[in-house]
């Protein structure tokens, strides 16, 4: 009976590069940030168009809020599901949803604001996920703080 | 370096940090699997579990527990994998008309002709590999077999006892 594991530590690393590389981690966040980015920017021109709108329009704006919300879906579940995020890359992507969340709002605002609707939706909308992208953005901060923190005890304690 | 200090370098994203700790953990993992199952699937299912591990690292809570936590996850792939070739079972020939009633006898009518330590019923052998050649505490067994303390101690006694017995059988004195 063999006694030693068939596989090296280099050729494990090696077979769990794709689940860790950059490339498949930032399609992640940008399948999430697009997904959701597009929903709200979908759903605020839905909700600011101005009259009655034909049931052919109400269903083109449902199924373009669907396929958006199914990318964000796809994207959430590689990032809590597939795809590793460590707290340097949870602080990066944190970042770049609160950029995504304000730059899609203040796109959608100025869009609803044109169209002659109050801006009052695409703000309400908007701001729901600036808040959601903050708190992300506090945590993922605060937990890395605490892990540099606690790195930098431990490495005092087992001294040079 | 510490484990601690490993994880916690390894949840920042540093690299080295997560391969000093495969390198380091590799083995007692591989071990386990293969004493749980054998060595022809240790690999494959050892695979899964760092799989498991470097997806789940983020989320570890307390680094200080990662022996735990990382044969906690060992234990699950091995349950899996017992599963699934539980509900294959029915498909292949049996050899004997003996009622198989649970997983844990399945595997033992498996495992009888590789020596001592697997004639023993997989929860019985699960925690003699886990406390006695893993070196992890009677609590930290517990957390990984989710079962209270006093079960994995009536667990040992048990396991100990039925060891005591195949050894005897075998010609051995204690």
């Amino acid at each position: 009976m063999t006694d030693e594991p068939g596989l090296s530590a280099r050729e494990m690393l090696d077979r769990l590069d794709t689940t860790l590389s950059r490339g498949t981690r930032i399609r992640a966040v940008a399948a999430l940030l697009a997904g959701l980015a597009g929903a709200v920017f979908v759903t605020s021109l839905w909700w600011s168009e101005p009259g009655p709108l034909p049931d052919r329009t109400h269903l083109s704006f449902t199924l373009l809020t669907v396929f958006c919300l199914a990318w964000a879906g796809y994207g959430g579940w590689l990032l809590t599901r597939r795809v590793p995020l460590f707290a340097t890359e949870q602080v990066v992507a944190a970042g770049i949803a609160l950029a995504a969340s304000v730059g899609t709002t203040g796109i959608t605002v100025v869009a609803a604001a044109r169209s002659g609707t109050g801006p009052g939706p695409a703000l309400a909308v908007g701001g729901l996920f600036i808040a959601a992208a903050a708190t992300l953005a506090v945590r993922a901060r605060a937990r890395r703080a605490a892990l540099l923190r606690r790195m930098r005890q431990l490495t005092r304690q087992e001294g040079p | 370096m510490t484990d601690e200090l490993l994880v916690v370098r390894a949840q920042l994203g540093d690299r080295t940090a997560l391969a000093e700790m495969v390198a380091r953990w590799r083995v007692p993992v591989w071990r386990y699997v293969q004493r749980m199952l054998d060595a022809d699937r240790a690999d494959d299912v050892s695979q899964e579990i760092w799989l498991a591990v470097v997806r789940g690292l983020p989320r570890l809570r307390e680094p200080t527990r990662f022996a735990p936590w990382l044969f906690a996850i060992a234990r699950r792939s091995v349950v899996d994998r017992l599963r699934t070739e539980y509900a294959a079972a029915p498909e292949t020939p049996v050899r004997d008309d003996r009622c198989v009633e649970d997983l844990s006898e399945t595997v033992v009518a498996r495992a009888e002709l590789v020596g001592a330590l697997t004639s023993l019923p997989v929860l019985e052998r699960e925690i003699l590999v886990l406390h006695y050649l893993e070196d992890l505490s009677v609590q930290d067994c517990a957390h990984i077999c989710r079962v209270p303390v006093g079960t994995v101690k009536s667990r040992l006694n048990r396991a100990r006892r039925l060891l005591r017995e195949h050894l005897s059988e075998k010609g051995y004195q204690s």
